[in-house]
């Protein structure tokens, strides 16, 4: 294996070493003249603007192009470049006189056109200018000198110096009063922000509260369309999203919930729970205990509630106890009877905060 | 002289007079950038952010952050006289009634997960090819707070439109937010001015979003880019290539041209992917409801993997005299992040002082095999990271090969514990064998296919010798510099130090023992005397 391929090693390494090291301390300065050679042009000619570069490869394309490969070259470019006028008209024409709206049908294509068409555009542009420097520009192995990026010892002394210097004249070692009383009301003038924290939080308005619903007692159970649920709607097996009978009670975050029925003897509650029934009608919160997404998807026969979000699982038969995924505590469940009217009501708001966990839930 | 000479000299002539700037633009000009695929990924996540500025302007335009109520009249018939936010009809408006709207929308939100896809593939390849190390080690953290914060940037505006699936995501945010110890409610109270979802979240969520983390990201970029410029770029090594210099071409014209055609072809496939591939059709999924959700809900790409976390993690929660503890949230969407990012913007610091003892400074690459420790960290994290993608869509997957979910989730949680051990070891097994190919290759040749007979009778094997620039690349690592660096002046560094890739305390991170990198032809000809002359296979480099 020969090594006779012009490397630029073999060029650098025939190079007299004190004419690489004349520069002195070359970290200082990479744009140094007489640091550097040409060594692919003529050295009689001027070469300021070339400045600490060496190069590898002689300047000029890879290969010498043929006038008609040249030609060539020069009107693919351009055919590129115009390309952009075609998608600009293109653009334009579509955006002007294209029906924009979705109601009939027969428009789906507008975005699509305008898409390629602006697609066509930005191509033609991008592609010319790559391939006017891939076909038309001189290919180049330009060398450079790193600089070393970290300064002398002498530099770092002197700015240290400089540092200590400007601290002595502020006479802080001598004074520790002022350095103390800076410190204090630095401190505090960093305190002034936290109040409009508050603000920004709204810890004014005490009505807000976590943990409390829409939900109280005698309030009825009403659907999304308002109507309220009345005792007998609900076969077995079947579910209904219920919200309190309220101001914006569908619109409550914390207060949906969904009314289960299943046979009275399906239903295994424990306690108080069981009294929280009615007739097989069971009402827990929607609002998943793990982030809050709506648990509304319901197993009939396993009685299994599943959160789309995070697939926790709940069974409704057991208190909606936790079977499965990252939830950790059973959703809520909301004591409910009936009124003189047979109409769902609440006996109260729910067992426990619905929702999220949060710090002090308790 | 020509007219536009004339006018150009007199404009360069007035701009110098004024600004001395001639010797900085020409030093720019002659800049000399490296050239190599891999370089152009970081490129796409600024031609992104460039074209999310230029887009995102165009929708604020148009778009109404706010939660009142508005009953919709519109062009999209089946919502016609529907209640929603004004934010949502706002998105509405925009896909259906301004004209070029829908595609400004599809082309931004495109342009958001090729943001963020591309800084994270970036990354990776700054990863793998060692160019994190010193002294770019503050550029590194840099990036991954442009990661962190086009995260952030991308869910904020995600949560904007107000449709059925953002206001989930936000929903969920905020429960993360509730899960913090002590402060959680607090934390959540600011942001949404009051119990979720407030008043103020689409206020708060647009300021950020358009303001305050743009205006971070925009401020990151520019001293990452600053730091670019000043310090040089890294390169990869071969012919001429050294620790100190840098060989490619001049900004002026090759790169310009290059790179602000590739700006436009970024724009062009994202004009494209924005007209012709929907994405994110909210008039789909209605306005938000707090009592619905669809199955199948995903988040954007980048979010997966937080998803993930959130899915496979058992439900542990602790009550504490009468204060709860949510690790089943907490572990999963806080701590794990913040631990995985602080590791990642430690990772330089822990790498030279715990494994490779290595605190040079170092301008060339390295290929992944020949840092075969570094290598396999990465593909176990990539490990990691992946199983918990794959987890963020179990009910997808569940529902598309009709698997149970629960199946599903329990393989994914022991995989995310096992998973990323075995791929380490499968990694750096892998990096190792390619490097004793390596040394075959640099040994014996390459196989010509030709047995030939010698007269005496013998029949040996003839191999074709490496080419030169391969034999380069191959013998690196065992300090090869000295060779391609041709006498030049001392430069600043320990040359016979920078020549070996390899530290002295650490072979096991670099390559297996008794492997020599060593080009024979080198070993034997070289004058520059910081090889062992003998350099036979088997023996250890000096």
């Amino acid at each position: 294996m020969s090594d006779n391929e012009p490397s630029i090693r073999e060029r650098l390494a025939s190079r007299p070493t004190d004419e690489a090291n004349s520069g002195g301390d070359s970290r200082v300065s990479d744009v140094s003249a007489s640091d550097f050679q040409q060594t692919h042009t003529d050295p009689s000619a001027p070469q300021e603007h070339l400045t600490g570069l060496q190069f590898a490869e002689p300047l000029g394309p890879p290969r010498e192009l043929t006038p008609a490969e040249s030609k060539s070259a020069e009107r693919k470019v351009s055919a590129l470049f115009l390309l952009s006028v075609v998608g600009v008209v293109g653009f334009v024409l579509v955006y002007a006189f294209g029906e924009e709206t979705y109601d009939q049908p027969n428009n789906w294509l507008y975005t699509p056109l305008l898409g390629v068409f602006m697609a066509l555009a930005l191509f033609g542009v991008g592609a010319g200018a790559v391939l006017w420097a891939k076909l038309l520009m001189p290919h180049e192995e330009a060398v450079q000198e790193r600089h070393d990026l970290a300064s002398s010892a002498e530099e770092r002394a002197a700015t240290a110096t400089a540092l200590k210097e400007g601290l002595a004249q502020a006479n802080l070692g001598r004074r520790p009063m002022l350095l103390g009383s800076l410190a204090l009301g630095g401190g505090a003038l960093a305190l002034l922000p936290v109040p409009f924290l508050f603000g920004l939080g709204r810890f004014q308005n005490k009505e807000i509260k976590l943990g409390t619903t829409g939900w109280r007692e005698g309030v009825r159970l009403i659907r999304q369309n308002g109507t309220p649920v009345r005792l007998g709607d609900l076969d077995v097996g079947a579910v209904e999203s219920v919200f309190p009978d309220v101001d914006h009670g569908t619109k409550l975050a914390d207060s949906p919930a969904l009314l289960i029925r299943m046979s009275p003897e399906e239903l295994r509650l424990e306690g108080e729970a069981a009294e929280w029934t009615y007739e097989g009608h069971v009402v827990y919160s929607s609002v998943c205990t793990h982030l809050g997404c709506p648990v509304k998807l319901y197993e009939q026969q396993t009685h299994n509630l599943f959160c789309p979000c995070h697939q926790s699982t709940f069974d409704a038969a057991h208190g909606a106890k936790v079977i499965f995924g990252p939830a950790a505590r059973p959703l809520p469940q909301l004591a409910i009877s009936v009124d003189e009217d047979g109409y769902f009501v609440a006996q109260g708001d729910f067992s426990e905060p619905t929702g999220p966990s949060y710090w002090e839930r308790g | 002289m020509s007219v536009v000479q004339k006018g150009a000299d007199g404009l360069g002539r007035g701009i110098d007079d004024r600004l001395g700037s001639s010797n900085f633009v020409r030093r720019s000009l002659n800049k000399v950038f490296p050239d190599h695929w891999s370089f152009m990924l970081g490129e796409i996540a600024l031609y992104s952010f460039i074209i999310l500025l230029l887009t995102g302007t165009y929708l604020a335009l148009f778009y109404t952050p706010s939660l009142s109520e508005v009953v919709y009249d519109g062009s999209y018939i089946p919502l016609k006289g529907v209640t929603m936010s004004e934010a949502y009809a706002s998105t509405l408006h925009i896909s259906f009634d301004v004209r070029g709207g829908l595609i400004m929308r599809q082309i931004h939100h495109w342009a958001a997960l090729l943001f963020v896809a591309s800084i994270a593939v970036h990354l990776m390849r700054v990863f793998f090819t060692g160019a994190f190390r010193k002294p770019r080690e503050i550029n590194w953290v840099i990036g991954v707070g442009l990661l962190v914060m086009a995260i952030l940037e991308g869910f904020a505006g995600y949560s904007l439109p107000d449709d059925l699936l953002s206001g989930t995501g936000a929903r969920i945010a905020s429960g993360i937010m509730l899960s913090i110890p002590v402060v959680g409610s607090w934390a959540a109270f600011l942001l949404l001015g009051g119990e979720y979802p407030g008043t103020e979240l689409l206020d708060r969520l647009y300021i950020a979003h358009v303001f305050i983390v743009p205006l971070a990201i925009l401020g990151l970029i520019t001293v990452h880019m600053m730091m670019i410029w000043y310090q040089k770029h890294t390169q990869f090594p071969g012919p001429g290539r050294t620790e100190h210099n840098v060989v490619g071409s001049r900004l002026y014209p090759v790169y310009a041209a290059k790179a602000g055609g590739f700006f436009f072809l970024v724009f062009g496939v994202l004009a494209l992917l924005g007209g012709l591939a929907q994405i994110n059709p909210v008039w789909l999924y209605g306005p938000y409801d707090a009592s619905q959700v669809s199955a199948g809900s995903q988040p954007d790409w980048y979010i997966g993997f937080l998803d993930g976390s959130t899915r496979l993690m058992p439900n542990w929660e602790f009550y504490l005299g009468g204060y709860t503890l949510s690790l089943n949230v907490l572990l999963p969407t806080v701590v794990m992040p913040g631990l995985i990012f602080t590791a990642m913007a430690l990772y330089p610091w822990i790498e030279a002082h715990f494994i490779t003892k290595d605190k040079r400074a170092h301008n060339l690459l390295d290929r992944p095999r020949d840092v075969p420790t570094r290598t396999a960290i990465g593909v176990a994290s990539l490990t990691f990271y992946i199983v918990l993608l794959i987890g963020g869509g179990n009910d997808v997957i569940a529902s598309i090969f009709n698997i149970s979910i629960n199946q599903i989730s329990w393989v994914l949680r022991i995989l995310c514990i096992v998973g990323p051990p075995i791929a380490f070891v499968i990694t750096k097994r892998i990096c190792l064998s390619l490097q004793k190919s390596d040394e075959h290759l640099l040994h014996h040749g390459i196989e010509s296919g030709t047995i030939r007979r010698l007269p005496t009778g013998e029949f040996v094997e003839e191999t074709v010798p490496l080419p030169a620039q391969y034999r380069l690349n191959l013998t690196r690592v065992a300090g090869d510099h000295e060779a391609i660096e041709g006498g030049h002046g001392d430069p600043g560094y320990d040359l016979e130090a920078v020549g070996h890739a390899e530290a002295p305390r650490s072979k096991g991170f670099f390559r297996p023992k008794g492997v020599s990198r060593v080009d024979p032809e080198q070993a034997e000809r070289t004058e520059v005397g910081a090889l062992e002359p003998s350099g036979k296979p088997g023996s250890p480099p000096q």
